[in-house]
């Protein structure tokens, strides 16, 4: 399949890491993604008028029209602003969480498994939430561990909020929401989002904080360590 | 913020007055709420309140000091109001936005994009006084400098409408 494909702000800075594995776990499911041209930022959650957060992230769908119907958005608020600015779907606006499957999971080609290892997969907010601008299968990341062998914990905690957002405004609150869910789970965390990837790793003590993509690039047998 | 702003505050987020009036006082919003988390007692319900009624609302409402956007209470509300958008722009009327948040609009304004390394910049004497040095390690593996791209801003979205947008893209 071939897809549009807006990266975001963040995956072109802090997010690289993420950027790099969406890009070759598509090129391994035999998706080709094409940027979208000249694509600007979405608002992110920093814009109180919500006529221009969506003019913003509007011009965005307009750079993409005529190119592309489906545009893969790895960064969960810049799916939510996408969606948001698209109310008629004239787009199929995609996670890339939403092109894995428990089918197709298999052909990323595995050559390590998980067994032993505890993972806490953790969505954050946006992925999960508002209603209507959330993923589909929402539990897609417990889906590809498991197919893996890994074991899961820390299921309660899944979609609570890590305060990523006040990470630059009040520190010590998303010090206290981010270790209120660390201490609830065990294992590895496993993310998808670049903002609770940052305040998770700013916060926790001892545990690794990794993407999505890391683990399957693991699994794939192109990442050396966890 | 006094009433005269209120109605900023409906221009932004796109409601009326009398769409608040739906609100029942079930405080879903309030039982969800990721702020009461931090040990601070918030009710959501009472902001949608004060706008309803025309009440004053301070600088130093917990709620809109703390909202984390987390749409757990929008998710909840059986109308499905979009309570973190409300917050948001009653903290952008009553002018409490943090250096970081106006350096990530500013970024925008000047590269179309968020440059990470001009808002640290920015918003360094914040960053300073925060204490956020000693997380300096952790976030050295992010230190992603790239240039800045300029990308062009479109028009707005309402005078542009009848033009073609996939020359716009070209062009």
């Amino acid at each position: 399949m071939e897809y549009g494909y807006y990266p975001g702000c963040s995956l072109t800075g802090s997010a690289k890491k993420l950027d790099r594995g969406v890009r070759r776990i598509c090129e391994k499911l035999g998706h080709s993604l094409t940027e979208i041209p000249d694509w600007n930022c979405c608002g992110a959650l920093e814009y109180g008028d919500r006529n221009e957060l969506l003019s913003i992230s509007g011009e965005n769908l307009r750079k993409a029209r005529g190119m592309c119907k489906e545009i893969v958005v790895p960064c969960p608020a810049c799916y939510k602003n996408l969606k948001d600015a698209d109310p008629d779907r004239s787009f199929n606006i995609l996670s890339p969480l939403e092109l894995l499957n428990p089918g197709n999971l298999s052909q990323i080609g595995q050559k390590r498994d998980l067994k032993g290892k505890v993972f806490f997969p953790y969505y954050g907010c946006l992925l999960m939430r508002p209603e209507g601008s959330a993923i589909r299968n929402k539990n897609i990341m417990e889906d590809a561990i498991s197919a893996f062998g890994g074991d899961i914990d820390g299921e309660k905690m899944r979609d609570r909020c890590c305060g990523g957002n006040q990470l630059f405004l009040n520190k010590w609150a998303t010090e206290k929401l981010s270790n209120l869910i660390l201490s609830r789970s065990r294992g590895t965390v496993v993310v998808f989002c670049p903002f609770c990837h940052m305040a998770m790793k700013t916060f926790a003590v001892g545990r690794k904080v990794i993407y999505l993509t890391d683990l399957l690039l693991y699994v794939m047998g192109e990442n050396n360590s966890l | 913020m006094k009433e005269k702003d209120h109605e900023i505050v409906f221009k932004h987020t796109g409601y009326r007055r009398e769409d608040f009036s739906v609100c029942v006082g079930c405080k879903i919003c309030a039982s969800v709420c990721t702020v009461n988390d931090l040990d601070i007692a918030v009710n959501p319900q009472e902001l949608l309140l004060r706008l309803f009624l025309g009440q004053e609302i301070g600088k130093e409402d917990p709620l809109v000091r703390y909202c984390t956007s987390c749409y757990r209470c929008a998710g909840a509300c059986p109308w499905k109001i979009r309570i973190p958008e409300v917050v948001r722009a009653v903290k952008e009327s009553l002018g409490m936005e943090a250096l970081f948040e106006k350096a990530f609009k500013k970024s925008l304004n000047i590269w179309g994009r968020v440059y990470e390394p001009f808002v640290v910049v920015m918003a360094a004497p914040d960053l300073l006084k925060g204490g956020y040095i000693k997380h300096m390690p952790k976030w050295m593996e992010y230190a992603g400098f790239h240039l800045p791209h300029k990308v062009k801003r479109l028009k707005p979205l309402n005078a542009s409408e009848g033009l073609d947008p996939s020359e716009k893209g070209r062009s």
